[in-house]
């Protein structure tokens, strides 16, 4: 019980990566492949921030008495994580915007009817 | 003293101004990305004969590792930004009659974009700084590959897309785990502690770098989005593609492997995973019939030879690594410039369709005669001196091991060989005289970066010595790891 009480974040986070990467092997349509990208982000972000987690954690800045620098939580990795999120969201627009077109071109979104370019 | 920060400075701030000059004209837009890459090479220029002795530590912000960004200007980077800006600036001067269809200016600012991650992701010191100009190096190139809007390029985006940032996520994933492991994200505080460390998380991470980093590079088996990006780009994206993206891809590879990983049991299975990818490369590329896609798995062999020279990693194998580098970005993009104006004459991708091209494109055929006999390796062009230096270096290491992946190396080279002597042949020698096949030469902004870079494969074929001391330098420069760290730390 302690262990996954530990380490409950980093199951989540990697739970959330495999399904990820699962939906995006097995899944056809190209919309369920981008969300599999999504949720993959998704789990990154959490991993990305757990590192840096503190139970009961305070921000790290000296704003009262009795502040222990080792009780703050690290802010890098919410840095990161702020960084990564834009750049998912910017992967994520484009992904969509080409669907849009490819969808144009094909009428499908079927990744196994888009076989134009031989593999 | 010039700031090692212009050069992502230029080329960022030049795709923001493009929108705004937009307002004027649309035809600005071409001219601040010329302009921006040849200050770019001006600036690299400038900056040789300071790196060359002791590398520049540019603090972002003033704080001091292993706190905040650095940019790391070693000669090994700086070699790698000279190449990245010197094609750029070829590439774009090629561009400016070539890109005429579709959003002129939205080409442009993603060139810009692509320019600036690929210059960020070779001077950084920081891992997490690396990523993001990465990501912009990546996402301006899914988007930059899709340009044309056409069935071909929206597909083979999309799937470039779809596997680069798979790969992305594993790099983030391995960042995490590196600084829940180091507590830093400065290369040279990692190098400095990796060894101490003592998880198997570590190997995990290494392994999710070496896959990240391995999609962009095209390391065989990752390598299955670049013939579709490559053939289906506009070829001026293809060149720089092929010319540095790939490149940068490996760069970052190797910088993890040995700058921050030291792992130097990992060095004999990256030189057997080149020579792989060698052959691959180059026995799919054998049976092509469309031209650029021929090129694209070229691309992918020659990036397996460097792959197995830094794998060598000796300073005389880095070096032949480099100037591997070298001599295939200015041949490829060579080939991959004269062929785009020879579809665009031939209106079809296929190699039969090049027919007679010899007498209706007298300069470009022999442009890309140059460019191939180069790749394929011919005395007096640059390739030659290149395979040399690699064949030695791993030869110099005597082991039986270097010996038999040699054999597979020349084996490939005989294969590349073939492929192209059959398309100069085509080009060439059949077709018959036609009336129709009239003379009609690429127009003079593209004849210029193809004069260029025909005459730098040329003279730096017979005078390896131009850049042989900067590639010294670099090489041993990069192999140095305690230097590294106590260049960036401590300061010496």
């Amino acid at each position: 019980m302690e262990f996954i009480e530990n380490y409950m974040y980093y199951i989540a986070s990697f739970g959330l990566i495999l399904i990820g990467l699962y939906i995006m092997l097995v899944k056809k349509n190209l919309i369920k492949i981008i969300i599999g990208l999504s949720i993959i982000d998704t789990g990154v972000n959490i991993l990305l921030i757990s590192v840096g987690y503190l139970k009961e954690g305070t921000a790290p800045i000296f704003s009262r008495e009795g502040l222990l620098p080792s009780r703050m939580v690290d802010p890098v990795p919410q840095a990161l994580v702020l960084t990564a999120i834009v750049i998912g969201v910017a992967i994520l627009a484009l992904a969509l915007t080409l669907a849009i077109v490819l969808y144009r071109h094909y009428g499908t979104l079927n990744v196994r009817k888009i076989r134009n370019l031989k593999w | 003293m010039v700031n090692p920060v212009l050069l992502i400075i230029i080329p960022l701030a030049g795709a923001f101004a493009i929108p705004l000059f937009g307002f004027i004209s649309k035809h600005i837009s071409k001219y601040i990305s010329l302009i921006s890459t040849l200050a770019m090479a001006v600036i690299v220029g400038f900056l040789v004969p300071q790196v060359i002795n002791n590398p520049i530590i540019v603090l972002i912000g003033g704080f001091k590792p292993p706190f905040g960004i650095n940019l790391v200007v070693s000669p090994f980077s700086l070699f790698f930004a000279g190449v990245i800006s010197l094609l750029g600036f070829l590439v774009s001067i090629y561009a400016i009659k070539y890109i005429y269809e579709g959003d002129v200016e939205k080409y442009h600012l993603l060139f810009l974009l692509f320019i600036t991650g690929a210059t960020g992701v070779v001077l950084t010191g920081d891992i997490f700084n690396l990523f993001v100009f990465f990501e912009i190096l990546c996402i301006s190139s899914y988007a930059l590959v899709a340009y044309n809007r056409d069935k071909d390029g929206v597909e083979a985006g999309i799937k470039y897309l779809i596997q680069g940032s798979v790969g992305s996520s594993f790099i983030l994933i391995g960042i995490a785990l590196l600084y829940g492991l180091c507590g830093s994200l400065n290369m040279a505080d990692i190098a400095s502690q990796i060894h101490s460390v003592n998880s198997p998380l570590l190997s995990l991470a290494l392994v999710l770098f070496l896959t990240g980093f391995g999609i962009e590079g095209a390391i065989f088996p990752l390598n299955a989005w670049l013939p579709d990006a490559h053939a289906s780009a506009p070829s001026t994206i293809s060149a720089v593609l092929s010319g540095f993206a790939i490149e940068v891809g490996v760069y970052a590879v190797v910088r993890f492997v040995w700058t921050i990983f030291g792992a130097l049991s990992m060095l004999h299975f990256l030189a057997g995973l080149g020579v792989l990818t060698l052959l691959v490369g180059e026995l799919v590329a054998f049976r092509q019939n469309r031209i650029k896609r021929m090129l694209a798995y070229s691309s992918i062999g020659q990036i397996g030879l460097i792959v197995f020279a830094f794998g060598i990693a000796s300073v005389a194998g880095v070096k032949g690594a480099l100037f591997q580098i070298a001599s295939h970005a200015m041949a490829k993009a060579l080939l991959f410039l004269a062929a785009g104006y020879m579809i665009y004459r031939a209106g079809s991708k296929d190699i039969s369709s090049l027919e007679g091209m010899g007498r209706r494109m007298p300069f470009t055929s022999l442009a890309f005669t140059v460019g191939a006999f180069s790749l394929v390796g011919f005395p007096p062009f640059v390739g030659f001196s290149s395979k040399f230096l690699v064949i030695k270096a791993a030869l110099a290491e005597g082991q039986l091991i270097f010996a038999i992946l040699i054999g597979f190396v020349l084996l490939g080279t005989i294969i590349e060989g073939s492929y192209f002597l059959k398309v100069i042949q085509t080009i060439y020698f059949k077709g018959g005289e036609d009336s129709s096949n009239k003379r009609i030469e690429a127009p003079i902004c593209a004849l210029i970066p193809m004069f260029i870079l025909l005459i730098l494969i040329v003279v730096v074929g017979v005078y390896p010595g131009l850049i042989s001391s900067v590639l010294d330098s670099a090489a041993s420069g990069f192999l140095d790891r305690i230097q590294y760290i106590k260049t960036v730390l401590v300061g010496i």
